[in-house]
């Protein structure tokens, strides 16, 4: 498969887009479904494009990214597998296109470590996020936004171009890395679990108090609990909820109660703050 | 941290209502909630960025709108599809100028149930029905299946965010008025259910978990943990930070740690990690990942 530069660039563009869009913006455009003809009408092969973006979209449907997984990266996936039942000759047909989907799973792979990488990098800018509020910054905080965002394009325009010039060759390259180096990337996969208790412990920071500790633990076990059970497990926080609620308009309603006896007792009526 | 956020705004009387086009505006802002998502407070930057034209607004105040733009940094996760849900709450409750720890504690309340609901919406019924049905136009070489598609997605879409908000906007500021009568007692009960919700957050997304087996035959030490309490992990690392952030450590240090802790861990072979990776042949490496010193035998799978 012959490519020329502006069919490169325009490939470029287009995962630069796609890689912001799988997480703001639309978070639509990305699926394979709509990306695959995308990028089959800049390569001159409209209509197996479009298939290929059915058949991918069909496996995708079983990998969606929920409770913050993150599956297998559809955007390379799907520009791989197009580039693939292109550059192979393959029939517009759901049958004829199958194989280059498994062609196209090291690339969605890296597409997953790029990623993980940029989570993990941005997740330093928080310091700088947190300098930025103090100071009122509001152009601060939107730089932060545009920087992710821009890194995340760059990472998957670069690695669609050079999946685009690589093909199958540089996809066997990625996935002896992948493979040679697996507890580097498990190690950030790792981390990254890890990194959200940071956020709940500036959260707990901020609520805690040594009244409070009861309520934390009654709040884990019931999550534990309602994980325990298959049937509502999916609910488990929306329920945590719920009790949360019942306990905090009872703590509510004591505490006024006593306080409105208190003040009449005494004869004030000030609220004693 | 070198800014400390003050528990009282310095200007206390209610700003005027927010006007539609405000409103409307942040609903259009909160497609980019996930703008500068992070491993360390998910999608706060974004969450900020978002309602950042009503907290303008709210806080002509200049020391008012710092305190509030750094209490709005907290740790978010949220459903994206249904964050104006909770955009609407907290403007109501930025409006009333509400004390920062309620803000705060309803906050987090507020959006960690909405995204099992967003989960079982969006990704678990619209997108494979619509998707299901359209692919297979596609798949006869029809672009009227992406069409569709995008088309379905996103008028669903917009309308949850647009009515969420407007919804949710609304209901706030009438309960917020009724409750600043009250407010140190509500500034409690809103602690206890912030503070029973996280609870709920490090038991349902604390996924950290050992990989090692020991012993003949190999006994798996997590095996042994869920025994004494499941999530042990999650528990003690939330509360160690806890503790060393309590000490005066910046996030920042908390997070090195743990990516050293991480890498240097799964180097051993301690700690459970999914490196997505392949051998020739197109097969999952058993345990996630092969550790760089393997000084224990993974039993085969059974």
């Amino acid at each position: 498969m012959e490519v020329n530069i502006i069919q490169a660039l325009l490939v470029f563009i287009v995962a630069f887009i796609m890689g912001i869009d799988q997480f703001s913006f639309l978070e639509s455009l990305y699926q394979p479904i709509v990306l695959c003809p995308i990028i089959g009408l800049i390569l001159g092969e409209f209509n197996l494009g479009i298939v290929v973006g059915g058949a991918y979209q069909l496996i995708q449907i079983g990998s969606m990214p929920i409770g913050g997984a993150q599956p297998p990266n559809a955007i390379l996936g799907g520009i791989m597998a197009t580039v693939f039942a292109i550059s192979l000759g393959m029939e517009a047909t759901a049958d004829g296109v199958g194989a280059a989907m498994g062609l196209a799973i090291p690339f969605a792979v890296f597409g997953q470590y790029a990623v993980t990488l940029t989570f993990t990098i941005m997740s330093g800018m928080m310091a700088k996020a947190d300098e930025c509020a103090a100071n009122a910054d509001v152009k601060g905080i939107r730089n932060i936004n545009y920087m992710e965002m821009a890194i995340l394009g760059v990472l998957f325009g670069v690695l669609a171009v050079a999946g685009l010039y690589g093909g199958s060759e540089l996809g066997a390259k990625l996935k002896d890395f992948s493979f040679e180096y697996s507890w580097v990337m498990a190690g950030l996969d790792a981390a990254g679990g890890a990194m959200k208790f940071v956020g709940f412990a500036i959260l707990m920071k901020v609520m805690m108090s040594a009244e409070m500790w009861g309520f934390l633990l009654a709040g884990f076990a019931m999550a534990l609990i309602c994980q325990a059970n298959a049937s509502i497990a999916s609910a488990t926080l929306l329920l945590c909820a719920f009790v949360g609620v019942a306990i905090a308009i009872y703590d509510f309603l004591m505490q006024t109660k006593i306080k409105n006896s208190a003040g009449s007792s005494v004869g004030g009526g000030s609220d004693g703050i | 941290m070198a800014y400390n956020i003050p528990e009282r705004y310095q200007d206390l009387t209610p700003a005027p209502q927010l006007d539609k086009k405000t409103l409307n505006k942040m609903v259009w802002m909160s497609c980019f909630l996930q703008a500068s998502f992070n491993y360390e407070r998910m999608q706060a930057a974004g969450w900020l960025w978002g309602i950042l034209p009503g907290l303008q607004k709210i806080h002509t105040n200049k020391e008012d709108l710092k305190a509030s733009m750094a209490h709005n940094l907290d740790f978010l996760n949220t459903h994206p599809f249904l964050v104006t849900f909770v955009m609407g709450i907290v403007l109501s409750l930025e409006q009333n100028k509400a004390e920062t720890s309620t803000i705060r504690s309803v906050r987090i309340s507020a959006a960690g149930p909405l995204g099992g609901i967003g989960d079982a919406i969006f990704w678990l019924t619209l997108v494979p029905i619509t998707a299901g049905l359209t692919a297979n136009i596609a798949m006869e070489g029809n672009i009227l299946g992406a069409a569709l598609f995008l088309i379905i997605f996103n008028a669903v879409q917009f309308a949850v965010r647009y009515w969420l908000m407007h919804w949710s906007y609304n209901l706030g500021t009438k309960a917020v008025t009724m409750l600043t009568s009250n407010a140190k007692e509500f500034t409690r009960a809103a602690s206890i259910l912030g503070i029973f919700v996280v609870g709920g957050l490090i038991a349902n997304y604390g996924t950290t978990s050992l990989r090692i087996y020991v012993g003949d035959p190999a006994i798996n030490i997590q095996g042994l943990l869920d025994g004494v309490l499941p999530k042990l992990i999650p528990l003690a690392i939330t509360l160690g930070i806890y503790t060393l952030i309590k000490k005066g450590w910046t996030p920042v240090k908390c997070i090195l740690l743990i990516l050293i802790c991480g890498v240097v861990g799964c180097a051993f072979g301690i700690f459970a990690g999914d490196s997505k990776a392949m051998d020739a042949d197109g097969n999952k490496i058993p345990g996630g990942y092969t550790p760089l010193v393997e000084w224990y035998e993974l039993p085969a799978e059974e």
